[in-house]
């Protein structure tokens, strides 16, 4: 068994489509669905951090992309653009379980496996360096 | 034995000059003492790069034909000063833009105009004889224009508060994001690398210091405003609370956008990062022994930024060293804390200003005047009635 965290993007015409049934059904899929956001355009995105046999998620991300749907392997739903960030440090303030923390030398480090999806640091980093995947 | 600006600078010229940062001084003091590190050492460099509100750029667009005067001015989007002379604005960092507000300001325009960006200018006049044109739309970049400088009215503070929050509410501050119920504690410092907490007392920077501004040489211009020299000190001398400020001016046009960088403070405004790195001669043990302190040494005030008032309860005194240490302990409890303005770039400025001085490339300028001690802040009294 494995467990890992997949970010979902499905174009207006996969939307309405069962497929979390067929990833439980025919796949054996466990998922928590960490964020789900649906915009203007019914472009829906989709957090999930799926549990199961190593064979059966590869199978299931290949179900999904046969289906249309944008499957990326994430660990959090930030990204520090390293060109902006200035290591100032303004985004460690407000993240509350140390996904983002100075080095020993100063620079900023994300341990985005840590990371609990608030995105305050989106809105506390002055070079607007964080963005959200979602 | 103590050292003139012209030996320091003949030094220089010879490649012989000794310069460290005032970060490696600390422990060859520690090696030496004070007096043989006083011979050894010639120049040490200080830097900080971090969040200075007060910034801002005179730009000279030159004349259009038909000519205009330009009264009311926008750089993509930022309104500037028209108030001076025809094609002359000031553009200050915190203006925020007309359509996206403080997410692109000032300072934006700014760095991008260091960046080499074209960069929209529209100006509207009422027309006159002399300058006829009343309307001007164009796209400028920073090599267009006659001259560019950043005049920054207060740049580099001595010493900074530290900010926590002691509300049940979030705050959104020129601090960062204060979390609730005393969630965090943040401060805005390069500590023992900061330009004038090396010069508590400013032997050495003064009027006409040459330092390096933005990635060009630039100089310092004047006091800063709000310049407290009558603040607080410890036994040697150096501010507890934010004491000098320095006015800086320097040629955009050989800056470097990496060094200058607009800012967004959610829920407050837009700011700007600026680098800047000061040089400072050891002409005496005095000065030696002043570059050689530790952030263990600096202190500042935690203050509660939740108290809408100027005066703002201090909840402790604590040390740059117990700030760096990640937490700090108030009323037993363990509040993390975090910093504001970037120790690696300040080192890495730091750096640059001794690599351009070991090449002789950056000379030392000795001030031609020094500021005032012993100056105090004025508060703004607000007064009551119509007309007086």
């Amino acid at each position: 068994m494995m467990t890992k965290k997949i970010l979902l993007s499905f174009p207006q015409k996969a939307a309405g489509q069962p497929m979390a049934m067929e990833l439980i059904k025919t796949y054996h899929l466990d998922f928590n669905i960490l964020k789900a956001f649906i915009d203007d355009n019914i472009k829906g995105t989709l957090l999930l951090e799926i549990k199961g046999e190593e064979a059966d998620i590869e199978a299931g991300i290949v179900y999904l992309r046969q289906h249309q749907i944008g499957v990326r392997d994430i660990e959090s739903v930030v990204e520090v653009d390293p060109d902006k960030c200035v290591s100032c440090g303004a985004c460690t303030a407000v993240c509350a379980v140390g996904a983002l923390e100075m080095t020993a030398d100063w620079s900023l480090v994300h341990h985005d496996d840590k990371c609990l999806e608030c995105m305050l640091c989106v809105k506390a980093c002055p070079m607007r360096a964080i963005h959200a995947l979602i | 034995m103590a050292k003139s600006y012209q030996e320091i600078n003949e030094k220089i010229a010879r490649g012989e000059a000794v310069v460290v940062t005032a970060e490696e001084v600390i422990g060859i003091v520690k090696e030496r003492g004070v007096k043989e590190a006083a011979d050894y050492v010639d120049v040490v460099t200080t830097a900080t790069f971090g969040p200075m509100c007060s910034s801002g750029a005179f730009l000279n667009f030159g004349h259009s034909d038909p000519p205009i005067r330009m009264g009311e001015i926008s750089l993509n989007g930022v309104s500037a000063y028209g108030g001076l002379a025809a094609v002359d604005t000031y553009l200050g960092a915190t203006q925020p833009s007309t359509d996206k507000g403080i997410e692109y300001g000032g300072a934006h325009v700014i760095s991008d105009l260091i960046a080499g960006k074209e960069v929209h200018l529209v100006a509207k006049s009422q027309g006159t004889d002399c300058y006829p044109r009343t309307e001007l739309d164009t796209w400028v970049t920073l090599e267009d224009l006659n001259e560019a400088y950043l005049f920054n009215p207060r740049n580099v503070y001595q010493n900074y508060n530290a900010a926590i929050n002691g509300s049940s509410h979030r705050l959104y501050t020129y601090m960062g994001i204060l979390q609730p119920n005393m969630g965090n504690i943040t401060y805005s410092t390069a500590g023992e690398l900061s330009p004038l907490l090396n010069d508590p007392l400013l032997k050495t920077i003064g009027m006409g210091t040459r330092i390096f501004f933005g990635g060009a040489q630039g100089y310092v211009s004047w006091m800063g405003t709000q310049f407290n020299t009558a603040c607080p000190r410890d036994e040697k001398g150096y501010p507890q609370t934010p004491g000098a400020t320095l006015a800086l001016i320097g040629n955009m046009k050989e800056m470097n956008s990496k060094y200058i960088r607009g800012a967004v403070y959610e829920g407050y405004g837009t700011s700007m990062f600026v680098g800047v790195g000061i040089p400072i001669p050891i002409l005496n043990e005095e000065i030696m022994a002043f570059v050689a302190v530790e952030n263990k040494d600096l202190y500042t005030n935690v203050i509660d930024y939740s108290v809408p008032k100027k005066a703002k309860p201090v909840l402790k005194k604590v040390s740059y060293a117990e700030l760096r240490s990640g937490s700090v302990d108030i009323n037993g409890k363990n509040i993390k804390t975090s910093p504001l303005s970037s120790l690696k770039m300040a080192r890495e400025i730091a750096e640059e200003l001794n690599n351009w001085i070991k090449k002789g490339e950056f000379f030392l300028q000795e001030p031609i005047q020094s500021f005032p001690m012993g100056n105090s802040l004025k508060g703004l009294e607000i007064k009551e009635g119509e007309s007086r």
